[in-house]
């Protein structure tokens, strides 16, 4: 399965890879848009969906690294700016999770929702003190081009670490955190310290993707890279593919940027009721998500094959 | 009967045909002219005040009037406008779009420094002038983009006019409050050594974040201070906050003057007869000319809204200076740099220039004098008399 998955993901991968030599620059972009939305959709469920943990907290990690982008990007180079806004993301992530980890369900949702509004504030604070302003104008960029193919690299590292941690003892210990958690710290699962790392690894995605899509816009302010949007839509987005599966997010990311873009372009003014109408059909109607089509499929199939 | 039927018919025929022809022959291919703007959205207020309405009046008014004279050939205007979503990574593409696969003629700008701040190094490099009426800040300006340019005046000058106006009138103390963003920041570092440079003393500063809902615990504190003048350098909703609840408190310093928002037909909306006296940042009036009076007349007769008293006006103007530009030297877009950054230009707002990005255009205060809002600073752009010490509130 993990074989034949990283096999997958490497051939659309090479196909990705190719787009920014055959598509025009609109196109492009369009792809770029997936691409950060696979990679936040795919990390964000490989924590959040294997131990029902849900995070609001994405746009706190994407400013973050936005932010680290815009202090280095002019004295750094590329790759060390892009590792720099994974790390502190992930740091960040460690030491609140170590502080809010132990709530749940709506608590948790509701706290992670109140941390990107605090990080908000305190990068605005501290900005202001320090440095006596609160945007910051990003004149050195790398090319959009160079943007895209690490934007697509932060996809695919999400991807396969996905694929590698759902086949692990540690991506075992966050599903059994998430079926019952009091069972799995009975059997010895080190239930902190994996939803810890769990929630550190996933964030350090969404720092990389905020620290290469800030470069883009050329002015960074809190309210833009902050934007609890993009933490929303990440969510919805895993939660109409299906939070439990791998292909469900990844191919939703794919749907819902291209759809949401489609209908923005020809239907301005029905755009937003028409997504919500979807959305809504989607949860009442795909409990399992998009992931829910093939796999109710396959077990379908399965006992009629056995025959 | 049938020969009758059938010449009339080849008659009618070569009728028909030839009014196609002449049609044919006077339609010159459209000037595609694209665009994002906010339609939804935090920006979507302000650019729906301010900017878009401008666009849709100007091409309805250039196609009424049979077109744009390119070359000897008339060409109607066509505009490709999409939403933004008010969301910056969706702009950038928008314009990629426009630029790229739609291949438009020319474009017009986003609203809001930010969005500005996007598109502005990415119409530069495709080779696209951008004329914006909405984007406030140095740092923009001393990126240097050839093709950008700004239709307002930068801080350093709105703040040395407003420095003017309070020391002209006596006052000798200020309190001020900004907002933590660039427009407030840009602002405040202007001001305090505008202020400065005129013996006027600052006894209260305090910023507050985007989106506050209180300001009464920071305008009690001022109004302990008995401060001559208070200057809130506010966006929209800051600006109508910090009115209601200065008259909650009653704080009624002699100057009170508020920034983005205060030439909005919305502020009259909302504060009614305590409108009167309040000053802010606004640059024309339907008395500043003739033009000025028809812009406002054509923009409430189409879309039964006022435009605003401040960048409305100035991206009336930045289209006056496209529509001359594309008449004078053609779609070359080269040329209709050229032709913006060297020239003095007239429109609504006055003849203007530019040096580098920057629009030359002097530093003005507005205040809502007799239920209108007017220029009151400097003299000789003033459409009415400075009213000081501002009436009490009603």
């Amino acid at each position: 399965m993990a074989r034949r998955g990283l096999a997958a993901v490497a051939g659309g991968a090479a196909v990705a890879a190719a787009l920014p030599w055959l598509l025009d620059d609109f196109l492009v972009s369009l792809a770029l848009s997936c691409l950060m939305y696979v990679a936040l959709a795919t990390s964000w469920a490989m924590f959040s969906g294997a131990t029902r943990y849900v995070s609001l907290g994405t746009s706190a990690f994407f400013g973050l690294g936005a932010y680290v982008s815009a202090w280095t990007v002019a004295a750094a180079p590329w790759p060390v700016v892009i590792a720099g806004g994974a790390l502190i993301a992930a740091a960040f992530a460690g030491l609140a999770g170590l502080a809010i980890l132990h709530l749940r369900g709506t608590y948790f949702a509701v706290l992670t929702f109140g941390m990107s509004e605090l990080t908000r504030h305190a990068v605005t604070y501290g900005e202001k003190q320090y440095a006596g302003t609160v945007g910051r104008v990003l004149t050195v960029a790398p090319s959009s081009r160079t943007v895209y193919l690490t934007v697509l690299a932060i996809a695919v590292a999400a991807v396969g670490v996905a694929v590698v941690v759902r086949g692990s003892r540690f991506g075992l210990a966050l599903i059994g955190i998430g079926a019952d958690e009091q069972r799995a710290q009975t059997l010895g699962v080190p239930t902190r310290r994996v939803k810890v790392a769990g929630f550190a690894l996933s964030a350090a995605f969404a720092g990389a993707a905020g620290a290469a899509m800030a470069v883009r816009w050329t002015y960074i302010d809190p309210t833009a890279v902050f934007n609890p949007f993009i933490g929303l839509q990440t969510v919805l987005i895993a939660i109409v593919g299906g939070p439990l599966s791998l292909t469900g997010p990844l191919l939703a990311a794919l749907v819902f940027s291209l759809l949401a873009e489609f209908l923005r372009l020809q239907f301005p003014y029905a755009y937003l009721i028409a997504l919500g109408i979807l959305l809504i059909v989607a949860v009442l109607y795909l409990p399992q998500g998009l992931a829910g089509l093939w796999q109710t499929r396959a077990r379908a199939e399965r006992p009629t094959a056995a025959r | 009967m049938m020969r009758v039927l059938a010449i009339a018919l080849v008659a009618a025929l070569v009728l028909v045909g030839a009014s196609l022809d002449t049609s044919a022959q006077s339609d010159a291919p459209p000037i595609k002219i694209g665009y994002a703007i906010s339609r939804t959205g935090p920006f979507a207020p302000g650019a729906q005040a301010t900017q878009e309405p401008s666009y849709i009046l100007w091409a309805e008014q250039v196609n009424a009037a049979g077109g744009l004279n390119v070359k000897g050939q008339k060409r109607k205007i066509e505009l490709v406008s999409y939403d933004d979503r008010s969301e910056v990574e969706t702009i950038v593409r928008t314009f990629e779009k426009l630029m790229v696969t739609d291949k438009v003629d020319l474009i017009l700008p986003p609203w809001g420094s930010t969005a500005n701040f996007a598109v502005a190094p990415l119409a530069d490099k495709h080779g696209y002038p951008v004329l914006a009426p909405t984007a406030l800040s140095m740092k923009l300006v001393d990126m240097k983009l050839p093709n950008f340019f700004s239709m307002l005046p930068q801080p350093y000058v709105l703040m040395a006019a407003a420095a003017d106006m309070l020391a002209a009138n006596g006052v000798k103390t200020v309190a001020v409050i900004y907002m933590d963003d660039v427009f407030g920041l840009e602002n405040i570092a202007a001001f305090e050594p505008a202020v400065k440079a005129k013996g006027i003393e600052i006894v209260d500063k305090k910023s507050y974040p985007l989106g506050i809902k209180d300001l009464s615990p920071v305008l009690r504190a001022i109004k302990d201070k008995n401060p001559d003048a208070f200057v809130g350098l506010t966006y929209p909703p800051d600006t109508i906050l910090a009115s209601k609840q200065s008259k909650e408190i009653g704080f009624n310093p002699k100057v009170f003057f508020t920034a983005v928002g205060t030439a909005f037909p919305l502020y009259k909306q909302v504060m009614g007869a305590d409108s009167d006296g309040v000053s802010g940042i606004g640059s024309w009036s339907v008395k500043t000319s003739p033009a000025a009076k028809a812009y406002f007349d054509a923009h409430v007769k189409r879309f039964q809204k006022e435009p605003d008293r401040w960048a409305s006006a100035h991206c009336w103007a930045g289209l006056q200076i496209l529509q001359a530009a594309i008449e004078k030297v053609g779609m070359d877009r080269k040329a209709i740099r050229e032709y913006i950054a060297s020239n003095e230009h007239a429109t609504i707002i006055g003849p203007v220039r530019f040096k580098g990005s920057e629009i030359q255009f002097p530093g003005t205060v507005g205040q809502w004098v007799g239920g209108d809002f007017e220029v009151v600073w400097p003299a000789n752009r003033a459409t009415a008399k400075l009213v000081v010490p501002k009436p009490a509130w009603k």
